[in-house]
């Protein structure tokens, strides 16, 4: 009646359909529970007590070029957040970063770059509250130089998930602006 | 052994195959990518892709944001990266060119030692191969088991012939 391979053919064609429903299921009810919450809009995280901290590198790996040194900047910052919201049962993990937006009107050019970021892996460790962290990346402008800009800051998320889309968002907050000191004189 | 039937049913499956080529041809067209579908190869952006894990790409945006995971390709060098863009500049004049760094979440310090000679950013339109939008684990890892085992292919290859074979219908 049945072949061997008939048989593996439908246990294969019914674990392939089962899987796709359950993943549709996990899909759709993790969206629904986000929009429930209304967390994705509605994320929130107060970044202050920004202190830019200037100096002049001089290897190839931080931005200097032909000999000539780079502007780099660090920051010194306070952070405090609860993005717990942002997991649920296909959430793996949550990878949060702050950002710094400007403009180089010399130049012309939009920038965006990254000052600090972590890993969450669960809700516990979702609950973030920094006192004078500092950036874990010393940051150089790739046309010239970063003083004297303004960055505006931002905490960015992305989920991460089990399975299906990744999701992204920017936590709500006041408007942080920063201008960026020149670098001291060297004596 | 009946001729006709056999004939059939190599038909059968030059219709698989074609399928799934066209399948990915369209999926490369309306995702503007040469490979719209990766497998993770390494480690480097652990624990949320692990080797195996299925990415979905797609590149028809303009430009990259900050946070983006990107895939993409070194000069002289066949495996793609997947790695996450750390920084974006790019001119607010039409048709603009942007640059990126980019880092793996799981490293320690950014790509510049990874890119092709003196290079200390991608250029988005040249190098990047696609976004990555969608994620399922661990399936491609059928793939790095045939490309990396050298006795995967024949026992691959040997498992098609013998049911081929059983198969009386």
């Amino acid at each position: 009646m049945f072949s061997l391979s008939q048989r593996l053919q439908f246990v294969g064609n019914y674990a392939m359909t089962v899987g796709v429903v359950l993943i549709v299921l996990i899909i759709g009810s993790s969206h629904v529970d986000f929009s429930l919450k209304g967390i994705l809009r509605n994320s929130e995280a107060s970044i202050s007590n920004i202190r830019p901290i200037v100096g002049l590198r001089t290897s190839r790996f931080y931005g200097a070029a032909n000999g000539h040194p780079k502007e780099n900047t660090r920051i010194a910052f306070d952070l405090n957040t609860d993005l717990s919201g942002l997991f649920n049962w296909n959430t793996k993990q949550v990878f949060v970063y702050l950002t710094a937006e400007y403009n180089n009107t010399d130049k012309g050019t939009v920038n965006e770059v990254t000052f600090w970021d972590a890993i969450l892996p669960d809700a516990e460790h979702a609950v973030i509250n920094l006192e004078n962290a500092r950036s874990k990346y010393s940051v150089w402008d790739y046309a010239d130089h970063l003083s004297e800009r303004d960055l505006r800051f931002k905490l960015h998320w992305n989920i991460q998930p089990h399975v299906g889309p990744l999701m992204y968002g920017v936590a709500q907050g006041d408007d942080i602006v920063v201008n960026v000191p020149k670098p001291a004189p060297k004596n | 052994m009946n001729i006709r039937a056999e004939l059939a049913k190599f038909l059968n499956l030059c219709f698989v195959f074609s399928s799934a080529y066209m399948f990915w041809q369209t999926y490369s067209i309306v995702a503007d990518t040469h490979s719209p579908i990766v497998v993770v190869l390494s480690g480097s952006m652990e624990p949320a892709f692990q080797r195996g894990d299925i990415l979905f790409l797609w590149n028809r945006n303009k430009y990259s944001e900050v946070g983006d995971i990107v895939v993409y390709e070194v000069d002289n060098k066949q495996i793609p990266i997947v790695h996450r863009v750390l920084r974006e500049h790019h001119s607010t004049k039409d048709n603009g060119k942007q640059l990126l760094l980019t880092k793996g979440d799981n490293n320690a310090g950014n790509d510049i030692p990874l890119y092709a000679g003196k290079k200390t950013y991608l250029a988005k339109e040249k190098d990047i191969v696609g976004t990555v939008k969608g994620y399922f684990p661990q399936l491609g890892y059928v793939t790095i088991w045939v490309a990396e085992n050298k006795y995967a292919k024949f026992a691959l290859l040997g498992f098609l012939a013998l049911t081929s074979l059983l198969d009386d219908e």
